[in-house]
C-alpha cells in the first residue's frame, strides 16, 4: 500500500485526477477494451471530479472508452431526488463529461427484486472483466462504500442498513431529519472492491483521521472496514494533513520516504525506457 | 447548424432561476420537439446525451421575455384594422419575426380603446398565434373601452363605455365568440399544439356593471387588470378579492399615493391586518363592525363615497387631456384613514413570518423606461412586493431598435413625437405608451432598484408567465417548457434568441 500525502483536498483532488488520467491514457481504451472504473460519491471524491473535469474539457483526458460503476445508492429514494446518488454523479460528474450514458452503471435501489439487482450488477462487472480501477472514499468510522463497521470483508454487492452514525451524517442533507434518511442502501461489498486490481481511496479532513489511522497503522479488523485494504496488492490511499492528524510521525515519514524513493525509481524507469541500449524493463516497485 | 440526435446542451452559463438567482449550469433541450429537458433523466432514462453542445463563454442563458402589454412595434399598430384581414395578419407576423431581436419570445398585442363595433373583429384577428421562425402572439389585452374618462391618457374620450348590463354589455362590445369559457375558446383557436391562450381586459372597477361583468369573465378564464381607473382603496380591494390579478402599468392613468386613501397602489401592501376581515361573503357585513372597508355598498359611503366624487371632479375639473403632469392631479385628502374596531387575535411570535393574507395581491405592470415613472417609485414597489413586479413596454407601432427620434404618424390624424425613449402625442405632453425595449427595461430596472440581474430577468419571464398561468410553458426553463430562450451578455443585451429550440436571431458582431 502506498499513502500519498498533500497539503489540502484541492491538491488531493488534483493528485488523483492526474493520475487516474494518466492510468486511463496508458490504457489506451477502445469501444472493445474499456476502461472499467469505480467511482465513490460524497464530498470527499469532488475535488478529484472538478479536477477530471477540467482535463476533459482541455481535452487531455476523454471518458468515450470508460465504463464506471458506482459503488452504492439509497434504496427507495427517487432516482431524481436531490440527494441520490443518481443526481449526484450527473450533477457532479456524467453531465460534465463525455461518457456515454450507457456506459455508466449505478445501483438501482427502486428495482423491485432488489437482491436480483445486486447479482445482476456483480454479474454486469464480471461481464466487463472485472475493476482496473476504484475509486473510494471513507466514513468517518473507517467504511468504504456502504460497507458499515462489522460488514464481512469478503462481502459482495447487497443490501445494506445503515449505521446509526451514517444516518445521523447524512442526516444534513434531509433537512436535518433523521427520520427521512433511507434506511437502507444497496453497496458493492468489501470483496467487490478488493477485486479491483486497483484501488485508490481519498480521505481528506481532520473528521477521517482516526479512520485513517485504524485503517493503515492497525490490523485488519471489520469494525474499520478500509483496513481490508492492507490485503490487496495494488492499493493507494491520498490523503491531506489534516487527515494525517492521528498518525504517529513515524508512519507519515515512512510513506513520505517511500513517495520520494518512488519518484526516483520512476524517474530512472523512464531514462531506461528512453535509452534503446536497454532491454525493455519489466514490473514496478509495488 | 442542428445536432444529429436532436438534443442541444447549453454549458458554461448561467441559468435564471424561478428564484431570481443565477446558478451557473448547463441546459439540455429538445430542438425536434422545441421543448426544454429533464437532463438527469434523458441520461439515465433515455441513455442519451446531447451530440451538439453550445459553450456560452459565460454569458445567461434566460426563458424569452414576456411582453405582455404591447400596442404595435415595428410600424404596425395592432389597433389599427383597415378592413383587410390579410394585412392585419401580416402585420402582426411581421412584429411576431422582428420582436425576437429584443429578447421578446412571447407578447399579448395590447389594443386601446376602438370604437365599439371594431373589437370583434380584432379580437378574432387576434387569436393566438405562433410560428416556428417568430415569437409566440399569446392572443390578446384590451385595455378599454371600460375605463374611467378622468385616467382615459391617450384613449378616445368618446369610445369609452359603461357596462351597464354587466358582461352583457362585455359581450356586446367584444363579442360572446371572444368571451367564451376558456377551453371552448381555446378549441375554436387556430389547430395548435400547446393550447396556450391568453386574455386579459384593463378596465375601472369603479365603472358601472364593471365588477359584475368581470366576475363572470375571470370565471371564463379571463385576466381581470385594475387600471385607467380612480378606484378608491375599498374598491380596488374588492377587486382584487373579486379575482383581478393584475394592475395595469402601476402608478400611470391611476390616483397617486395617498396615504389616507391608497387607492389601487395601495393594493401592493395591502395590510394583513384588513385582509384578515376580508372574505367576499363576510365583508358586507362586517362582524367586527370596522367602517372600512366595505364592499358592494362603498358607493353608498359618505366618507369614500365623495372623496371619489371629489377625485373624479379634481381629475374633470382640469380637462383630463390638457393636465401638466398626473402626479398632481388628485389634490383631494381623504379626511382621516378608516376607524378600525380592535381585532383581537394572537400575534406572531416568529421573525419573518408574514401573517397569511385571505386574497392573493395581484400582480402589477411597470414600464421601466426611466419615463412612466421614477426610479425611486419603481424600486418603492418592488421593495413592497417582488413576487408581484411584471414588466412591459406599452410600446407603441413605432418601436424599433433602429428608428430615429422625430415627429411619427399614428392614427386618426395624430401623430407621435418620439425623444429618445419619451413618447408625446405631438402638441401636448400627455405620454402616450413608450419606445422602450423590454430588454432595456431589464437593464434599467437592475440599475434602478438595485437588483441583481437574475432578479430583473424574473420581473420579464417567470412573474408575468405566473401572473398568466402559463408558468409551466413559458417564462421558465423547467423540464417539459417551451424552448424560448434568449441568451444575454453579463449586461443584459440579447446576443441571440431561440423559439421552440430554434435559433431566430442572432446579433451581428458589428453592433
Amino acid at each position: 500500500m502506498r499513502l500519498i500525502i498533500r497539503d489540502d483536498a484541492t491538491s488531493v483532488g488534483e493528485y488523483i485526477g492526474n493520475y487516474i488520467a494518466k492510468r486511463i491514457n496508458d490504457f489506451k481504451p477502445t469501444s472493445d477494451r474499456p476502461f472499467v472504473l469505480g467511482l465513490p460519491t460524497g464530498s470527499s471524491p469532488i475535488p478529484t471530479y472538478k479536477h477530471l473535469i477540467k482535463l476533459v474539457k482541455a481535452g487531455k483526458l476523454s471518458f468515450k472508452h470508460v465504463v464506471t460503476f458506482n459503488m452504492d445508492e439509497y434504496v427507495q429514494l427517487p432516482q431524481d431526488h436531490p440527494e441520490s446518488y443518481h443526481t449526484f454523479m450527473f450533477r457532479e460528474f456524467f453531465s460534465h463529461v463525455d461518457i456515454p450514458p450507457s456506459q455508466v452503471h449505478i445501483l438501482n435501489g427502486n428495482a423491485k427484486d432488489l437482491i436480483g439487482e445486486c447479482r445482476a450488477y456483480e454479474a454486469t462487472i464480471k461481464s466487463f472483466g472485472g475493476i482496473e480501477l476504484f475509486l473510494g472514499g471513507i466514513g468517518e468510522d473507517g467504511h468504504i462504500a456502504f460497507n458499515e463497521p462489522g460488514s464481512s470483508l469478503v462481502s459482495r454487492t447487497r443490501i445494506k442498513t445503515l449505521a446509526y452514525d451514517t444516518i445521523l451524517a447524512n442526516a444534513r442533507f434531509f433537512d436535518g431529519d433523521i427520520a427521512k434518511v433511507p434506511r437502507m442502501a444497496l453497496t458493492v461489498g468489501v470483496g467487490t472492491v478488493l477485486d479491483s486490481r486497483e484501488v485508490v481511496v481519498v480521505v481528506t479532513g481532520q473528521r477521517k483521521a482516526l479512520a485513517l489511522s485504524h485503517a493503515i497503522e492497525h490490523g485488519v479488523n471489520h469494525l474499520w472496514t478500509l483496513s481490508a485494504l492492507q490485503q490487496h496488492p495494488w492499493a493507494l490511499i491520498v490523503a491531506d494533513e489534516d487527515a494525517t492528524a492521528e498518525l504517529k510521525v513515524k508512519t507519515v515519514k515512512y510513506f513520505k520516504s517511500i513517495e520520494r524513493v518512488q519518484e526516483e525509481v520512476e524517474a530512472m524507469h523512464a531514462r531506461l525506457k528512453d535509452d534503446p541500449s536497454e532491454p525493455e524493463q519489466v514490473g514496478s516497485m509495488e | 447548424m442542428s445536432s444529429p440526435n436532436g438534443l442541444i446542451c447549453f454549458t458554461n452559463c448561467l441559468l435564471p432561476t424561478e428564484d431570481g438567482s443565477l446558478v451557473e449550469k448547463d441546459l439540455w433541450i429538445d430542438e425536434r420537439r422545441g421543448v426544454v429537458l429533464d437532463a438527469q433523466k434523458t441520461f439515465f432514462k433515455r441513455r442519451q446525451r446531447p451530440d451538439r453542445v453550445i459553450d456560452l463563454g459565460g454569458n445567461i442563458l434566460s426563458p424569452g421575455y414576456l411582453d405582455i402589454q404591447i400596442n404595435g412595434a415595428y410600424g404596425f399598430d395592432f389597433s389599427v384594422y383597415e378592413g383587410d384581414p390579410e394585412a392585419y395578419r401580416n402585420g402582426i407576423k411581421h412584429v411576431a419575426e422582428k420582436i425576437v431581436e429584443t429578447g421578446v419570445t412571447s407578447l399579448i398585442p395590447t389594443i386601446i380603446t376602438q370604437e365599439k363595433s371594431l373589437y370583434p373583429t380584432l379580437l378574432n384577428l387576434l387569436r393566438p398565434y405562433s410560428s416556428p421562425t417568430s415569437a409566440t402572439m399569446l392572443g390578446w389585452h384590451a385595455e378599454g373601452p371600460f375605463i374611467q374618462m378622468a385616467k382615459r391618457g391617450a384613449h378616445a374620450p368618446q369610445f369609452l363605455l359603461p357596462a351597464t348590463n354587466g358582461f352583457v354589455s362585455f359581450e356586446e362590445v367584444y363579442g360572446p365568440e371572444n368571451l367564451a369559457v376558456q377551453e371552448d375558446w381555446l378549441m375554436a383557436c387556430e389547430p395548435q399544439s400547446d393550447h396556450v391562450g391568453i386574455r386579459i381586459i384593463t378596465a375601472a372597477p369603479e365603472i358601472v356593471g364593471v365588477s359584475a361583468a368581470m366576475e363572470e369573465a375571470t370565471k371564463r378564464g379571463v385576466v381581470f387588470s385594475i387600471g385607467h381607473s380612480i378606484a378608491s382603496t375599498d374598491i380596488a380591494t374588492a377587486a382584487a378579492i373579486g379575482g383581478a390579478r393584475l394592475i395595469t402599468h402601476l402608478f400611470n392613468a391611476m390616483p397617486q399615493l395617498h396615504h389616507r386613501d391608497p387607492s389601487i397602489i395601495g393594493l401592493l401592501g395591502a395590510s394583513p391586518h384588513l385582509s384578515a376581515l376580508l372574505t367576499p361573503t363576510s365583508a358586507p357585513t362586517s362582524p367586527v363592525g370596522t367602517t372600512f372597508p366595505s364592499f358592494g355598498n362603498s358607493h353608498k359611503r359618505v366618507d369614500s363615497g365623495s372623496s371619489l366624487a371629489k377625485r373624479i371632479m379634481a381629475a374633470h375639473g382640469d380637462g383630463g387631456a390638457k393636465a401638466t403632469s398626473e402626479a398632481f392631479d388628485d389634490l383631494v385628502t381623504p379626511p382621516m384613514t378608516p376607524v378600525l374596531a380592535p381585532i383581537d387575535t394572537d400575534l406572531g411570535l416568529k421573525k419573518g413570518e408574514v401573517a397569511k393574507m385571505s386574497f392573493e395581491r395581484p400582480f402589477y405592470e411597470m414600464i421601466v423606461d426611466g419615463i412612466h415613472s421614477h426610479p425611486n417609485s419603481v424600486r418603492l414597489a418592488y421593495s413592497a412586493y417582488p413576487e408581484g413586479c411584471i414588466l412591459i413596454t406599452d410600446a407603441m407601432k413605432i418601436l424599433d431598435p433602429n428608428l430615429k427620434d422625430g415627429i411619427h404618424e399614428w392614427r386618426d390624424g395624430k401623430r407621435f413625437v418620439k425623444e429618445g425613449d419619451k413618447l408625446y402625442l405631438e402638441g401636448t405632453d400627455t405620454l402616450a405608451g413608450s419606445v422602450v425595449t423590454l430588454e432595456k427595461c431589464v437593464r434599467n430596472f437592475s440599475r434602478f432598484t438595485g437588483c441583481s440581474l437574475g432578479e430583473a430577468i424574473k420581473c420579464a419571464t417567470y412573474n408575468p408567465a405566473k401572473c398568466l398561468g402559463i408558468e409551466n410553458k413559458k417564462g421558465t426553463l423547467r423540464p417539459g417548457a417551451d424552448a424560448d430562450l434568449i441568451v444575454l451578455d453579463r449586461k443584459g443585451y440579447v446576443q441571440s434568441t431561440w423559439v421552440k429550440g430554434r435559433e431566430v436571431y442572432m446579433r451581428k458582431p458589428s453592433q
